[in-house]
């Protein structure tokens, strides 16, 4: 039901940001979402088909879901360590660290449109 | 002269690079709350927990605590009834409940369109207690000062790994139901060691509604961001 809300957010979001006429034409939306953004990418595709039974004008856009794993550079050092087992601590210099640069994106990243 | 032309090809895919927060709208919306909070000075708390943790046990003994102080007022989402706003108003504050009709978390969006329900201008602190679930919740910004989430004992030491957005986001975990230590399989210990990996800025007070263990500490915390906020 949290993926059903997320499929509505995003076609709100692209209603927002492009002309109608210019909707006509999506033919592909492409999504990032990290590993700690709660976005389960089986139950999206789920999720995304449910939609269009209500509101089929989309039902030809096709929907791809990219994954990113979680990193974090440390605020000390600048080191980018893969968090594993989710310890937020850098791997060289061993010091805690919340600065996350990859893995918590929940992101239209790029829209395909038919010219 | 270099000839040349910029025109896409006929039939071929145009692309547009994005990078759309997926929750742009809710984004906006939190930012709204924020401003209007901040034209009040009333400090914003989002709780948040499993089901069952003891949330609004712990919002009753804080309004019991705090409302000769302080004007604190609660907002609380449930799937269904209205239970919990029944028993918050019972220790004589304001509790409005938000059903979410089968939604598992609060969106800025319900948040926002309940505002005018409250005096603000005469609120200090206002709660939004949050449904019960550590996995929606943590993405969805109220526009919240602080986000507090609640860890009962009953619950089982190895939650924030399990689920460590909640705990990344979280700038306070109160561990709930510490009457109940001596019964249960459950470190304190292990709970914040875990914890304090996800986020090693998380403050950490054990607190009982029951026997009252930690509740002045909790309380403290709470006037203490009350007065920063009004300062600010």
């Amino acid at each position: 039901m949290h993926e059903t809300s997320i499929v509505n957010s995003i076609m709100r979001t692209l209603e927002q940001e492009f002309e109608a006429e210019k909707l006509n034409k999506m033919k592909a939306i492409h999504l990032k979402v990290g590993i700690l953004s709660n976005i389960e990418p089986r139950l999206l595709y789920n999720a995304y088909s449910a939609y269009h039974l209500t509101y089929p004008r989309y039902q030809h856009v096709e929907l791809h879901v990219e994954s990113t794993s979680l990193k974090i550079q440390c605020d000390v050092c600048d080191h980018i360590t893969d968090v594993k087992q989710y310890r937020f601590i850098c791997e060289k210099c061993e010091r805690p660290s919340k600065n996350v640069i990859q893995g918590e994106e929940m992101l239209i990243h790029k829209v395909e449109f038919e010219d | 002269m270099i000839e040349k032309s910029t025109k896409a090809a006929r039939g071929t895919v145009q692309c547009e690079n994005t990078n759309i927060n997926l929750l742009k709208a809710n984004d906006f919306v939190a930012g709204i709350i924020k401003k209007e909070m901040a034209k009040t000075g009333t400090l914003l708390i989002n709780i948040t927990s499993s089901a069952g943790s003891g949330k609004t046990t712990l919002m009753q003994k804080t309004a019991q605590k705090l409302k000769d102080k302080i004007t604190m007022a609660v907002m609380v989402g449930d799937l269904e009834t209205e239970r919990d706003a029944d028993r918050i108003r019972e220790t004589g504050i304001q509790a409005l409940q938000i059903v979410t009709g089968g939604i598992c978390h609060l969106e800025a969006q319900m948040i926002h369109q309940v505002l005018d329900q409250f005096d603000l201008e005469n609120i200090d602190l206002l709660f939004i207690e949050n449904v019960g679930n550590l996995v929606c919740p943590s993405s969805f910004d109220l526009g919240e000062d602080y986000r507090v989430t609640l860890m009962a004992t009953t619950e089982g030491d190895d939650k924030p790994k399990k689920y460590p957005k909640m705990f990344l986001t979280s700038d306070m975990m109160l561990v709930s139901k510490a009457d109940l230590l001596p019964y249960v399989p459950f470190s304190v210990e292990a709970v914040t060691k875990d914890a304090r990996e996800v986020n090693h800025e998380l403050e950490v007070i054990q607190v009982s509604a029951l026997s009252d263990e930690g509740i002045d500490t909790w309380c403290d915390w709470l006037l203490e961001k009350i007065q920063l906020k009004k300062n600010h």
